[in-house]
């Protein structure tokens, strides 16, 4: 489906309730030059084709095995435009088998076919020492290499990163373990495998999430996020710390070792468990749907649907108790102070009362009420009133039907003789260089001839 | 005889020795003018691996997240949990509402590398600070704007943060357990977090590609869409037909999989990813007839939601005899994937974690200790590392107006009366502690000369 393309740019037609609201700086501006520019410039941006690649320079080598932080990891810089051959053994990496209820495309893992993007797939014995001259072949000439086998496996192969960096000084060597590749407890859990649950429940995630504690077992039990929230969070993390390295290399030629222990990386991403550890003195309880920061704030059901109601600032409580037809409380819970969530039964009260109130309004009806309010408010000068914001949970499938989704290119749909036509969510809109999806290589060694010839690697005599 | 793995790795990443090794980013300069969690973190990201950051943030408000907090606890007057997501950053105020602080801004984006910002789509082209205005005086420049539903398509004048972010993107309705009609965001803002090195990495691979073009862009960070990248539940969705839902404790990638009581009543995490994992794990389990039995030897049959819950059960029942610490060994031993339940005061006093340097106990030249997270990647020559925490509001006005853009004090007296440069009110979150000399401090009281 083609959309006009105009419509959804900076136009000075304001059509919908949200853009008066949330559009008044642009509404201000008299001078429309700079605006038109910046339209044309997004304009161009909807597209990838014909752009040059950012990373179209760079070789990066995928060794990830049963780690899917490395398979991630990988993707990234080959949506970036690099080269990128992913090796596993010729029984498969075995990533590729771990997938929602055993659900695969020909044998391949939903997850794993996710991730197969823009990459070469080349089949090598690692355990064979000719396969391992063919690696050395590669790493040679490799901007990047990934890996997550036990620290020290590679070493011992003679193809880790103490013997890599004298073949090839520049070489940038991703480590993805659990517990990285030093310290005296990444020696102790070498040997410990990778998991996403794992990840999720030794970096503090897990603790989190759950109902609250006097609610009945296993509800209030620590709690998995749906999705490898580590897994990714990893990866993200390893990218970036690559690419930091890559920087400088191009400025200094010198290549490094970067490590992620994959149990530690969601606690360093989102921060919070080491400084409330030191500062609270004691751990934090898992809060249902509440939140430790604000009170009403979160999801609640209504009639079809959850609905976010999230008051930050006390005119938006105001409003919003005004709105649901509850302002009778608004005395007793005036201030922020009031609504403080350290104690938990006292703010159960005022959420319970939302609740109440919320499950009697359809979606529509929430958010029309709130808009409406809010563009009176954005109206008036002192804006006293508050600006009540909501927006509505979506399932992933709702999710891919929007049309904003759809206009923005957030799925790719890429075809594979084997695997058929495949949805693939991809982000990364850079103006000149954006990032994105151009094909699916999942079957083992499918590009091992394209390789072989492209770096001269030998074929093994034995099998 | 070579020497030993660990040996060589210690010696390579050795925590103690980082302020000795180089920093990878320094020289770039960062415009900060982002503010609560997504920009600031893409921002500190650069700033670990030693760009210099300058923060610009309203004089007398600042950034909301300095007033914000948990629990309503503050700690020596400011947000604890502001602290380490603005380190190592220089702090100034400046309106850009007033046209002598929109120049100064342009002045400071001319002489930037990376500029970042996180307001409504449109809000800074219309305030004369957007990419149109500023690649015009400096054409490398690498501009990433981010927002939650980006900058074009219908719902970009939506207003979001991490939760919206989390409901829109679909993030929310997978978390929980099936049979309630609860879902559970994930907590601590990790809607704004990830986005945020995810936006980091974006402005990373545009400065790979300055580095050999010598060309800047423009970038649109989504933080919906970002979300979204990481749920593999939109290419389930396609391939099978189903929505996948809420899977409560376990991972319906592995089976067995699941949080589960052991018998010191502790939350022990277990999952079994590939074949050989749990035959091993059988083994361990005492349990090898599994092994054996054609329902469970092969993942994809294993995972058969009948299969994976009979499995399930027998690790129940099985944790329930064993205290944590035997089952971690049985673990390690056999070379399956288990661990205990972290919580945020076991983090904190993590031996490993502070031995590799992912918790950091700080000693900041203001608010002396605090312990912070160290950085997400280890680099062996160019390691990330914390300079300073937080500041108050405008704390670095003078040092950065004199020291970069050439201003002199009787300038920046003029344009604090004007109002245009400004610092801190009484709320808290922007002043300085109530301990802190500020009449002492060279830094606040900048006249020139060296580093900081």
């Amino acid at each position: 489906m083609i959309w006009p393309r105009t419509r959804y740019l900076i136009t000075k037609e304001v059509r919908t309730i949200k853009e008066r609201i949330y559009s008044r700086y642009l509404q201000k501006t008299s001078s429309s030059g700079p605006l038109s520019e910046w339209s044309q410039l997004l304009s161009k941006m909807m597209t990838s084709e014909g752009k040059p690649e950012a990373l179209d320079d760079m070789m990066v080598l995928d060794l990830s095995y049963a780690n899917f932080s490395g398979n991630i990891t990988a993707s990234f810089f080959a949506e970036a435009g690099a080269e990128v051959i992913k090796i596993e053994p010729p029984e498969g990496d075995p990533s590729r088998i771990v997938s929602p209820y055993g659900a695969n495309v020909k044998g391949v893992g939903i997850p794993y076919l996710m991730e197969s993007r823009n990459k070469r797939n080349v089949a090598l014995d690692l355990s064979n020492p000719e396969d391992r001259e063919n690696l050395k072949l590669l790493a040679t000439r490799a901007d990047v290499l990934i890996e997550t086998f036990a620290p020290g496996e590679m070493d011992e192969w003679g193809i880790g990163y103490r013997q890599l960096r004298e073949l090839n000084p520049g070489l940038i060597y991703i480590a993805i373990t659990p517990y990285g590749h030093y310290t005296a407890k990444g020696k102790e859990m070498a040997g410990m495998p990778w998991t996403d649950l794992t990840s999720q429940a030794e970096s503090g995630l897990a603790a989190l999430i759950g109902d609250l504690p006097n609610t009945p077992e296993p509800y209030n039990w620590p709690t998995r996020a749906g999705f490898y929230a580590a897994g990714y969070t990893s990866a993200v993390g390893a990218a970036c710390g690559g690419l930091v390295a890559s920087f400088f290399k191009r400025r200094t030629g010198e290549g490094q070792m970067v490590d992620i222990a994959s149990a530690d990386a969601y606690a360093s991403c989102v921060g919070f468990p080491p400084t409330i550890g030191y500062v609270w003195k004691k751990p934090r309880f898992r809060y249902g749907t509440l939140d430790y920061g604000l009170c009403p704030y979160g999801f609640f059901k209504c009639k079809d649907s959850y609905v976010a109601i999230a008051c930050f600032r006390d005119q938006d409580f105001r409003a919003a108790m005004r709105i649901l037809g509850k302002w009778k409380l608004e005395g007793e819970w005036k201030t922020l102070l009031d609504r403080i969530t350290d104690d938990i039964d006292k703010v159960q009260e005022l959420n319970n009362e939302v609740e109440d109130a919320v499950a009697k309004y359809t979606y529509d009806e929430i958010n029309e009420k709130f808009s409406s309010f809010s563009v009176k408010s954005a109206r008036s000068k002192w804006r006293g009133g508050g600006l009540p914001v909501t927006t509505k949970m979506l399932t992933p499938k709702e999710v891919l039907q929007e049309k904003h989704w759809q206009i923005r290119g957030s799925f790719a749909k890429v075809e594979h003789p084997s695997y058929g036509i495949v949805t693939l969510p991809v982000t990364g809109k850079l103006s000149k260089t954006p990032l994105r999806v151009k094909w699916l290589s999942a079957d083992i060694g499918e590009d091992n001839e394209y390789i072989f010839k492209k770096y001269g690697l030998v074929e093994k005599k034995s099998g | 005889m070579t020497e030993d793995y660990f040996g060589f790795t210690n010696k390579l990443f050795a925590p103690q020795d980082t302020d000795k090794k180089a920093e990878a980013l320094k020289g770039l300069r960062v415009l900060d003018l982002s503010h609560m969690i997504f920009g600031p973190t893409a921002a500190k990201f650069l700033a670990q691996y030693g760009a210099e950051v300058i923060k610009v943030e309203v004089p007398n408000q600042g950034d909301y997240w300095r007033g914000g907090t948990y629990w309503g606890k503050y700690w020596k007057h400011s947000n604890p949990l502001w602290h380490f997501i603005n380190q190592s950053k220089y702090f100034v105020a400046i309106d850009v509402k007033k046209p002598k602080g929109k120049d100064l801004i342009l002045k400071l984006a001319e002489k930037a590398d990376i500029v970042i910002e996180n307001f409504t789509s449109g809000t800074v082209e219309a305030w004369g600070i957007g990419y149109s205005q500023i690649s015009k005086i400096n054409p490398k420049v690498i501009y990433a704007s981010l927002s939650t539903y980006g900058q074009y398509g219908p719902k970009r004048y939506n207003p979001g943060w991490d939760l919206l972010a989390q409901g829109a993107s679909g993030v929310l309705s997978v978390t929980g357990h099936p049979d309630t009609d609860k879902y559970f965001k994930v907590p601590d803002f990790f809607g704004d977090f990830f986005p945020g090195y995810y936006a980091a990495m974006l402005i990373l691979i545009a400065l790979n590609y300055r580095e050999r073009s010598g060309e800047g862009q423009y970038l649109d960070g989504c933080q919906a869409e970002i979300l979204m990248r990481a749920l593999s539940h939109f290419t389930y969705h396609d391939a099978t037909g189903n929505d996948l839902g809420r899977t409560g404790n376990s991972d319906p990638t592995m089976s067995p999989s699941g949080i589960f009581k052991t018998l010191d009543g502790k939350f022990l995490a277990l999952a079994i990813a590939s074949d050989k994992q749990f035959q091993s794990f059988c083994k361990a389990l005492g349990r090898e007839d599994l092994a054996r039995d054609e329902k469970y030897n092969k993942a994809f049959r294993r995972l058969q939601p009948e299969h994976a819950l009979t499995l399930n059960k027998v690790v129940e029942e099985w944790v329930k005899t064993k205290n944590a610490a035997e089952l971690i060994e049985l673990a390690r031993k056999h070379r399956f994937a288990a661990t205990e339940v972290m919580d945020d005061v076991q983090i904190c006093n993590d031996e490993w974690r502070q031995e590799r340097g992912s918790v950091i106990p700080f000693e900041d030249d203001m608010y002396k200790k605090l312990v912070i997270e160290g950085p997400i990647a280890m680099l062996s020559k160019t390691p990330g590392r914390t300079k300073w925490l937080s500041r108050p509001l405008g704390y670095h006005n003078r040092y950065v107006l004199k020291k970069i853009m050439g201003l002199t004090e009787d300038q920046i007296k003029e344009l604090e009366k004007e109002r245009v440069v400004g610092n801190w009110d009484y709320r808290v979150g922007q002043r300085p502690p109530i301990y802190h000399d500020l009449a002492k401090d060279k830094i606040f009281n900048y006249e020139g000369g060296e580093d900081h």
